[in-house]
């Protein structure tokens, strides 16, 4: 029996997104959890391209893609400051 | 005003009621403060605390085990799209997602295991169906 008979579809939810980093995502992963969701709607994207259908989901992905490269620009935007190092 | 700090609450009397004091994980340990109200996201409930705080189920005390979260298909999409403007909006205005537990955390953390989830699993169903057209090849 694989791992995923054994888990109920919540568990396996949790794991994926675990797994993901994504269930609390750490205070320092913002801009790079954001990435990482962006490179699975892209891939997403280009299959609904290439197969040249389901006109409401490309719409739909094209969308999420836009609000979270504009998330990741305004979170990158208000990053705090790193260390000034010859203040170290 | 009673309490699940102490007595831990079963699945049949879950979540815990509005006004009650209810404690919770935090990145130092444990705190109670009391519950203004419980709140669907797009994948999990968030207990929105009387100080403003949000936080997650899951990270109440007494949280049963089975957790129970959205299916995605579940979400509508206005509910999608009025998530991703207040999402917008509030980075917009310059707030931080780094600040734990405040309302643009958890929106955020909760969009993204959203989109996540959605598009993952649209990518394995596809992968499925390569897979069973290869097979019958």
């Amino acid at each position: 029996m694989s791992r995923s008979d054994e888990e109920t579809e919540e568990q396996q939810v949790w794991r994926v997104l675990s797994e993901a980093g994504l269930v609390e995502i750490r205070l320092d992963e913002f801009a790079e959890r954001i990435r990482d969701v962006k490179r699975i709607v892209i891939v997403r994207l280009r299959e609904l391209l290439d197969f040249d259908t389901g006109i409401k989901e490309r719409e739909s992905a094209a969308y999420s893609l836009g609000t979270l490269k504009g998330l990741e620009l305004k979170v990158l935007a208000n990053a705090p400051e790193p260390p000034d190092p010859s203040e170290m | 005003m009673k309490s699940t700090a102490k007595q831990p609450r079963s699945e049949a009397n879950w979540p815990p009621e509005e006004g009650e004091l209810v404690s919770f994980k935090t990145s130092t340990g444990s705190e109670t403060a009391i519950l203004k109200e419980v709140h669907w996201g797009l994948v999990w409930r968030d207990f929105i605390l009387e100080d403003g705080r949000v936080i997650p189920e899951h990270r109440i005390s007494g949280c049963p085990q089975r957790r129970v979260w959205r299916k995605i298909d579940e979400v509508a999409d206005n509910e999608r799209e009025e998530c991703e403007e207040r999402l917008l909006s509030m980075a917009g205005c310059g707030m931080d997602p780094r600040k734990r537990d405040q309302s643009f955390w958890a929106e955020l953390n909760q969009y993204l295991a959203y989109t996540y989830l959605r598009f993952k699993q649209a990518e394995c169903k596809v992968q499925d169906t390569e897979r069973r057209r290869i097979d019958r090849e």
